[in-house]
């Protein structure tokens, strides 16, 4: 069954700051789509507006779960989870005060994931091997790079059909950026998302990207429909690749 | 004289009293610990548990610590309806720490003159077969009237643990005050959280009420006794831990016997605060912080 998402002349801002002027694009089933830019273009704020936590003051927001359609403006953050949507934050947003295991099965709290609980734990062990190790440790004391691990096998605890990753590769070491990359692709392959990521890192990103958009100050300044079409735009290579 | 016997009895006394004042604590651990609400109203709902305990014992004869496990449900509705109030008028507009003080200061006054206007300002008790049996191992003293509040109030504390960590419900309820977006983020409603965490946190209250007044007589006004030592008790264990929280009881208990035991009662009621104060110093984040 298809899952999609598409944005449609979004507006969006902080009280009287408009971040957002107007934005459009759109995930197809079973993408992964890399949504670049860089400081304070908007990436976040755009993530945010899809799952509730900022309400555009014009556009529309639709997603496509298992061949429905959802009007996604109004709907609180816990409505837009509980649809098939999960975020993993910028900040990663771990509970620090709860172990590695009990982040996991609050990533299950909503009904459709509890009746997955085992299986989806039994992966996420096995695909992060140091959440197994470090079940019993406070998520507050594991390593960027862990929290990291352990923030997107949290989000897979949610059972989502649709994915947003909010710069995974933030402050990571670049071996640490590659491999969370794989590991992203890998949980793409195994569950059939959809896959929105925010990234800085283009170099990485456009590895497990179908395509990918370019936001600048709250506009989409570039649309590439392929990897290629990506990798041979000018600003691109002038932005990200400083060529 | 510090003799070997009255030692242990003070010692014995005061594991019983701190099991006791473990109950006390627990709702509060919940609803300061956890959700950060400075809910000072909480002895006085405890008193609540007591007169509920006073008047169907007395009109019924049914045990109170039935009652009070039956009155919990209530009181769990009651602290429901309670948090509704407060999040709409305080919470949600983000006015919480001062409105929100004044707000709890006088639900504890309402609850006190209430009392105070139906029932006087008497001594009230209950009665139940074991209240005047104790027993006697060696020469230490095991009063029921200590023994059973100390028992159901261990079973209470390992209940509420159990629940917290190994329950959906409560496993939120030890997030929703780390990161409530996050929460969001697992499809959780933070508000229904807090509301029934501050409905668990209140029913906790009808069992320590039972307690309390099988300990001894009760009157509207003996809440404030507890509000020191009840804070004192969550600060303590470390903010929200209910393993923390319960051993923090203890030791006060035991304290707080040694010293009226062998400085006399006029001490006691300055030890919660003395130990408080001592172990922040040592230690900033409470005995047991995490
Ligand atoms: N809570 C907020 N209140 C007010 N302004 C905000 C808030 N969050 C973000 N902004 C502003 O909105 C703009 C876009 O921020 P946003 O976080 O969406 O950028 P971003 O593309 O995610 O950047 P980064 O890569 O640095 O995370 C910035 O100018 C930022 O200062
Ligand atoms: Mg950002």
């Amino acid at each position: 069954m298809a899952n999609s998402l598409s944005i449609e002349g979004v507006r969006a801002g902080y009280g009287a700051v408009q971040v957002l002027e107007g934005i459009s694009l759109a995930v197809r089933d079973g993408e992964t789509v890399a949504l670049l830019g860089t400081n304070g273009a908007g990436k976040s704020t755009l993530m945010k507006a899809v799952m509730g936590i900022v309400t555009p003051s014009a556009g529309r927001i639709a997603a496509v779960i298992d061949d429905v359609e959802h009007d996604l403006v109004g709907k609180t953050p816990e409505e837009v989870v509980d649809l098939g949507i999960a975020l993993v934050p910028e900040g990663r947003r771990l509970f620090p005060k709860l172990t590695v295991q009990e982040n996991l099965l609050m990533g299950a709290s909503r009904r459709a994931a509890r009746g997955r609980i085992d299986e989806n734990l039994a992966f996420c062990f096995e695909t992060f091997p140091v959440l197994a190790e470090r079940r019993g440790q406070l998520a507050g004391s594991m390593s960027g790079g862990e929290q990291q691990m352990l923030a997107l096998a949290r989000a897979i605890m949610t059972a989502p059909k649709i994915l947003l990753i909010d710069e995974p590769s933030v402050g990571l070491a670049p071996i640490f950026v590659a491999r969370t990359v794989e590991k992203i692709a890998e949980l793409k392959r195994r569950f059939g998302l959809t896959v929105l990521m925010a990234e800085q890192n283009f170099t990485q990103a456009i590895k497990i990207a179908d395509r990918g958009y370019v936001i600048v100050h709250g506009h989409i300044e570039f649309e590439g429909e392929s990897r290629e079409s990506m990798q041979n735009n000018d600003m691109i290579r002038r932005l990200y690749l400083g060529m | 004289m510090v003799t070997a016997d009255l030692l242990a009895n003070a010692v014995v006394a005061g594991l019983l009293l701190g099991g006791f004042y473990a109950a006390v604590a627990i709702g509060l651990a919940i609803i300061f610990g956890q959700l950060d609400i400075v809910n000072i109203a909480h002895p006085a709902f405890i008193i609540a548990g007591a007169y509920t305990a006073y008047i169907l014992n007395s009109r019924f004869g049914i045990d109170p610590v039935l009652i009070g496990v039956l009155a919990a449900p209530l009181f769990f509705l009651a602290g429901a309806g309670i948090y509704r109030v407060y999040y709409g008028a305080f919470e949600r507009t983000g006015q919480e720490s001062l409105s929100g003080l004044a707000f709890f200061f006088g639900l504890m006054f309402i609850i006190e003159v209430v009392l105070i206007l139906v029932y006087g300002v008497d001594y009230r008790l209950v009665q139940a077969g074991y209240i005047g049996e104790s027993w006697r191992i060696g020469f230490v003293d095991l009063p029921f009237r200590m023994l059973v509040p100390f028992v159901v109030a261990v079973a209470l504390t390992a209940g509420i643990y159990l629940y917290l960590a190994r329950t959906f419900t409560g496993r939120a309820i030890q997030a929703v005050a780390q990161d409530r977006l996050a929460l969001q983020l697992m499809g959780v409603n933070p508000i229904r959280v807090k509301q029934w965490a501050f409905g668990l946190g209140i029913a906790t209250a009808a069992i320590a009420g039972a307690l309390l007044i099988i300990i001894g007589p009760v009157e509207p006004s003996v809440g404030r006794q507890y509000i020191g030592r009840a804070f004192a008790i969550v600060v303590l264990g470390g903010m929200g831990s209910i393993s923390g929280m319960f051993i923090a009881a203890l030791i006060l208990g035991i304290v707080e016997s040694l010293v009226n035991t062998f400085m006399g009662p006029s001490w006691a009621p300055a030890v919660a605060f003395g130990v408080l104060l001592l172990t922040l110093a040592l230690r900033p984040s409470g005995l047991f912080g995490r």
